[in-house]
């Protein structure tokens, strides 16, 4: 029992990290239905940014305390990933707006790639595992047996904070409501004086953002990151995304934290570590033939 | 944006101020200037840049190049269709090349991404008159093509010769071919190398805006069995031409095996527009069937079968994974469907590695032995009519043998009643359906066929590289397969040998930024999608639909349809 | 003019279709509601109604291309899976309001592509190119040649369909319906966007097409098209079949202006 409630709450951890790099694919997808194959690498080079404003910005004198550090350290996470994840859709995506779905899709490839091997190339010692500072340090809670990490605590806290304001921001604010009319009709928003173009953008820049944010926790939870993590870290969210049901929000976070459960669960009592991976992609198949509508999706009636 | 308006006022400020003689003079005087650099020594002393770019009177090296592509000069002279875009694609070429040749003999060594890591260096100094001339003459070749009105009398490039001079074209053609690719397997200096991708990119620019390709494409179809028996005699003559020297047949035996396998994935991508990115799972599967099947040295089935009936098995095993793969998956829409193979071949990857017991692991099946069919061993080296052939020569057969029946299938296929079937799914599948196609039997014919050929492709291929391991068969190969299917050309059998044959040749000759390749491979990879989506070998349907479907994709600035148009409104 | 207002199927030869109580839901919405329609032979029955009142969601039924929520479809006595290939393969083949044909294959090739449930040569047929598969290939392009001409577009057989002008890919999508063999055409909207000339001929073309022995369901817009060609003419408004009868009994019923222009505003 003991073990379990430690699974749950591991895979709760985990999930809300899915949860917030899934939102930025559900997002895009719900407003320009593209699959953003290279936002897996916009959280893996959100989190090389934040190591590096720790590792190459920050005054030593300053690394001891995490009220000075986290911020500035997510600050350059976010700022790099929204930077990357813009000049992406400036350059590849934009063009290739009412290209067949094939080319976006290879464009985003194409991006995943490059941005890989531009951080292993370039990023000094990336070639390999990169340590990653833990930045809030101090014993592990113990609740009832179960061992909780500061660090994951605070993980916690931040996901479902941020996951809050977005949706009172999408549902509330004026660009929320645009966002929204854009996702349900792209041409008729415009029609209705809407700057699609600008809706896109910022669409593209909150889910970096979150998937920065998401980079930078990955490194803290796991003290070390490498350039592969975008891959498995991408493929993994985007199942949680359509575990959520894709275009959804909500369904998103949900995914996020429903994978994360199911991950942790498996891992411990069926397949063993060596097939962690194997779970999500079992999930994914499995939601995409018996639910492809996911858990909150509604179906979409299909016009003649 | 703001670059390609100066540009065109640049060239519009041009066609205003050269009239007819001033453009003559201009390009006269570019032309000789190129001549003259190219004869002239492009750097003042030696210290091992190649090609003799110290001498005099010879156009040694990388300077033979721009010499070449001077030859367009005359176009100024006479009016043919796309004249002006054609010649600005030779002088471009030219002034790039000098230029990059003058980069590489006076920084080489400092390039970005270490470009040139052995030569070069000396800064300008070591750069000698004639490359600047050169350099020169390209810039005033530039100008002379710009100054040309743009819009060009329409004039196809259809000059009406005898049937016996139409098959002396393809003859030439074909020979021409074949002696690039001589010449680019012999160039073995990175610098040269991409002087010479540099001088092919441009002289192909030139004759595919002349429309010199589209005629010889049509010349290649009208007589297309000339055209194939010049091409299979070509194949098969190639490995009397290597003086016994395995290297390069080695190296086309894998195009030819990696090609099989990109046709069987053409099939699924290009005719019935299903985007498998796990398709190197299938070829996997095969790879395994073959290795484990062909009595290796470290495996842990210890069976031997003859070697056909092996190829028939991987073939027929994968093809079954494919159907079961497919079952579920094909029901879903397009993109879906490619996230959903990708975890499939990432499922196949993560199985390999820890099924020890069938695939030992990590440490995979190693020890093929040579295949032997009686007393016929293919490891030995064996003499024919005089010409001594390396033993590798007779798994190239093999690979040739497999890869002229892909060939074959891939054709019959697509050119019947099922391959018209996949091509109207993949334009519209509703109104497939709506015309008593089964959809999804036919969809899943295409992923078994597919799977099928990658699965006999892979059988092959474990005889090729004799070992087989989990870490072959990743998301990247399957990327790189998809890749050549894309940047060849998708649909088309000459786009998949193409596109396999430049992403093994290409990293093999850029020995020195090998370790970059695979972050120059991504740049192509946004790159070709952007600019030439249809893919260097275009299918006709292909590029009617990536470029004619919407007029705003030649907008370089991307702006929203319906945002006024700079240039349109100047004029 | 003398039509018999509803060709009443004998027990001896079922109609050609017959959909009873056809319903579709989505979600809240109720867009086709328990319509009856019969077809007899040789017969054109006209579907009218103002936009929105289910017209294409009906034929989407009948096509298998929706699945009705209730309902039953038959062709000449035999239920109807809810496949459309199956469909198709019965004998009922459909054009779309917005033109779907196959834009990057030719004129002939997409009519080839009709001929596909009706030939059955197969993967090593096709590999093995023996006698039969060109056989088979052979009569499905001279079919297929026939069809252009019978539309009236033969010369535009090596054309890509993209490059058609609208006319000619309105009636390129007819020669692909009738390359299934069908015994009954159904079309949306046929005339939408064309100018009068193109009307006209199109009109002529759905007689000729009746002349063949095949019956046909129009959808239509365009009034004049309607009652001048249609034998009988059904109404739908908001799902629901409002008026069943012939032109002349369909434009005097107070109920069908009714729907297309609102209630008359009463005195009081």
């Amino acid at each position: 029992m003991q073990q379990f409630l430690q699974q749950l709450v591991n895979g709760v951890v985990l999930g809300a990290t899915y949860g917030l790099i899934a939102l930025g694919y559900t997002m895009v997808y719900g407003i320009i239905q593209l699959i953003n194959f290279a936002h897996g690498e916009i959280f893996m080079v959100g989190a090389f940014a934040g190591l590096a404003m720790y590792s190459y910005v920050l005054p030593e004198s300053m690394q001891g305390n995490p009220f000075i550090v986290l911020p500035l350290v997510i600050l350059a996470a976010v700022i790099v990933s929204v930077t990357v994840a813009l000049l992406v859709e400036r350059y590849g995506y934009r063009p290739l707006r009412r290209a067949p779905r094939l080319a976006p899709l290879i464009t985003a490839i194409g991006v995943s790639i490059f941005l890989q091997e531009l951080v292993r190339l370039f990023y000094p010692g990336a070639r390999s595992q990169v340590s990653f500072p833990r930045i809030i340090e101090g014993p592990n809670l113990e609740l009832g047996g179960v061992t909780i990490a500061r660090t994951s605590l605070f993980l916690l806290v931040v996901a479902l904070a941020l996951m809050v304001a977005l949706q009172t921001f999408i549902r509330t604010s004026r660009t929320g409501k645009a966002m929204r009319a854009t996702s349900q009709d792209a041409d008729t928003a415009r029609l209705m004086g809407i700057n699609t173009d600008r809706i896109i953008v910022l669409t593209f820049a909150l889910g970096a953002a979150l998937a920065a944010v998401a980079g930078v926790m990955q490194g803290m939870r796991f003290v070390s990151i490498d350039f592969r993590i975008g891959f498995l870290g991408g493929v993994k969210a985007f199942t949680a995304a359509v575990l959520g049901g894709i275009g959804n929000i909500t369904g998103a976070m949900l995914g996020g934290f429903v994978l994360g459960i199911v991950e942790a669960m498996t891992t411990q009592y069926l397949l063993g570590s060596a097939y962690k991976d194997v779970a999500a992609f079992v999930v994914l198949i499995a939601v995409l033939v018996f639910r492809p509508q996911g858990l909150l999706g509604e179906r979409v009636a299909v016009r003649a | 944006m703001i670059v390609s308006r100066v540009a065109t006022s640049t060239s519009e400020r041009l066609q205003a101020t050269f009239t007819r003689p001033v453009r003559l003079a201009v390009g006269g005087a570019g032309s000789l200037l190129v001549v003259a650099g190219c004869l002239l020594p492009w750097a003042t002393f030696f210290f091992g840049f190649p090609g003799k770019v110290t001498l005099a009177g010879f156009p040694g090296g990388s300077r033979l190049y721009p010499l070449l592509l001077v030859a367009v000069a005359p176009l100024l002279l006479v009016a043919v269709e796309g004249r002006r875009r054609a010649g600005l694609a030779a002088a471009w070429g030219v002034f790039g090349i000098t230029a990059f040749n003058i980069a590489a003999i006076g920084f080489g060594r400092d390039l970005p991404l270490g470009l040139l890591e052995e030569r070069g260096g000396g800064g300008l100094g070591a750069v000698a008159i004639g490359a600047w001339l050169a350099l020169a003459g390209g810039a005033l070749l530039i100008a002379a093509f710009a100054s040309l009105p743009s819009s060009d009398e329409e004039r196809p490039f259809r000059p009406g010769l005898p049937a016996a001079l139409e098959l002396l074209t393809i003859a030439l053609s074909l020979g021409l071919i074949l002696f690039a690719v001589v010449i680019a397997l012999e160039v073995d200096e990175t610098s040269r190398f991409i002087s010479l991708i540099a001088f092919a990119t441009a002289a192909g620019m030139t004759l595919a805006r002349l429309n010199v390709f589209a005629y010889v494409t049509e010349l290649f179809d009208r007589h297309r069995t000339v055209t194939l028996a010049a091409a299979a005699i070509a194949a098969v003559v190639f490995p009397f031409t290597q003086g016994g020297n395995a290297y390069w047949i080695r190296v086309f035996a894998s195009i030819g095996v990696f090609a099989a396998a990109a046709i069987g994935l053409n099939v699924v991508v290009g005719l019935a527009g299903l985007l498998d990115l796990g398709y190197i799972a299938f070829f996997g599967v095969g790879a395994y069937v073959g290795a484990l099947f062909a009595g290796a040295a470290r495996t842990t089935v210890h069976v031997k079968l003859p070697f056909l009936v092996v190829v028939v098995m991987g073939a027929v095993i994968a093809a079954i994974f494919g159907v079961i793969i497919g079952a579920p998956t094909l029901r879903l829409r397009g993109d879906y469907l490619a996230i959903v193979t990708l975890g499939f071949g990432e499922i196949f990857r993560i199985l390999a590695f820890n099924f020890d017991w069938l695939t030992r692991g990590p440490n995979g099946i190693s020890g093929v032995p040579d295949l032997a069919i009686g007393s016929y061993n293919f490891g030995a080296t064996n003499e024919v009519l005089g010409f001594s052939l390396p033993g590798f020569a007779n798994y190239y057969f093999v690979e040739l043998i497999l890869l002229a029946a892909i060939i074959l299938a891939f054709t019959r296929l697509n050119d019947s009643r099922i391959g018209r079937a996949w091509i109207a799914i993949r334009e519209d599948e509703t109104a497939a359906a709506a015309m008593g196609i089964n959809t999804y039997r036919l969809k899943m014919l295409a992923f078994g066929i597919g799977a099928f050929m990658a699965g006999a492709a892979g059988t092959v291929n474990a005889h090729v590289t004799t070992q087989v391991s989990p870490d072959s068969y990743g998301f990247l190969e399957s990327i790189l397969l998809l890749a050549a299917v894309v940047l060849g050309g998708m649909g088309t059998i000459g786009g998949a040998l193409l596109g396999s044959a430049a992403l093994f040749i290409v990293p093999e000759k850029l020995r020195s930024f090998q370790d970059k390749r695979l972050l120059l491979f991504g740049i192509a990879l946004i790159v070709i999608i952007r600019f030439r989506p249809e893919g260097i070998v275009a299918n006709r349907r292909r590029k009617a639909e990536l470029h004619d479907a919407d007029p705003s994709t030649g907008d370089a600035s991307g702006a929203p349809p319906g945002a006024p148009v700079v240039g349109a409104v100047a004029q | 003019m003398s039509v018999s207002a509803s060709s009443a199927p004998t027990a001896a030869t079922p109609p050609v279709l017959e959909a009873r109580g056809v319903t579709k839901v989505f979600g809240g919405l109720t867009a086709v509601d328990g319509v009856d329609l019969e077809v007899g032979e040789r017969e054109i029955v006209g579907l009218i109604g103002p936009n929105g009142a289910g017209k294409t969601t009906f034929f989407n039924c009948l096509t298998g291309m929706e699945t009705p929520t209730s309902g039953r479809i038959s062709y000449r006595g035999r239920t109807l899976s809810g496949k459309p290939h199956r469909v198709t393969e019965s004998g009922l083949a459909r054009t779309f309001q917005n033109i779907r044909l196959f834009p990057n294959m030719t004129a002939l090739e997409n009519v080839l592509v009709g001929r596909h449930c009706r030939t059955s040569q197969g993967v090593l047929s096709a590999l093995g190119r023996g006698p039969r598969y060109r056989r088979e290939e052979a009569d499905g392009r001279a079919r297929a040649h026939e069809l252009l001409q019978f539309v009236g577009m033969d010369r535009h057989a090596e054309t890509l369909a993209r490059n058609l002008p609208y006319g000619d890919q309105r009636r390129l999508e007819i020669a692909r319906a009738l390359a299934t063999d069908p015994g009954l055409l159904l079309l949306d909207e046929p005339t939408a966007g064309m100018n009068p000339q193109e009307t006209a001929s199109a009109m002529q073309l759905v007689r000729r097409i009746r002349e063949q022995g095949l019956a046909i369901v129009v959808i239509e817009h365009d009034m004049r098209f309607i009652f001048s060609l249609c034998d009988r003419v059904a109404v739908l408004v908001q799902g629901q079949k409002l008026v069943e009868g012939t032109a002349t009994e369909v434009q005097q019923d107070p109920r069908v202006v009714e729907a297309y222009l609102g209630k008359p505003v009463d005195g009081g």
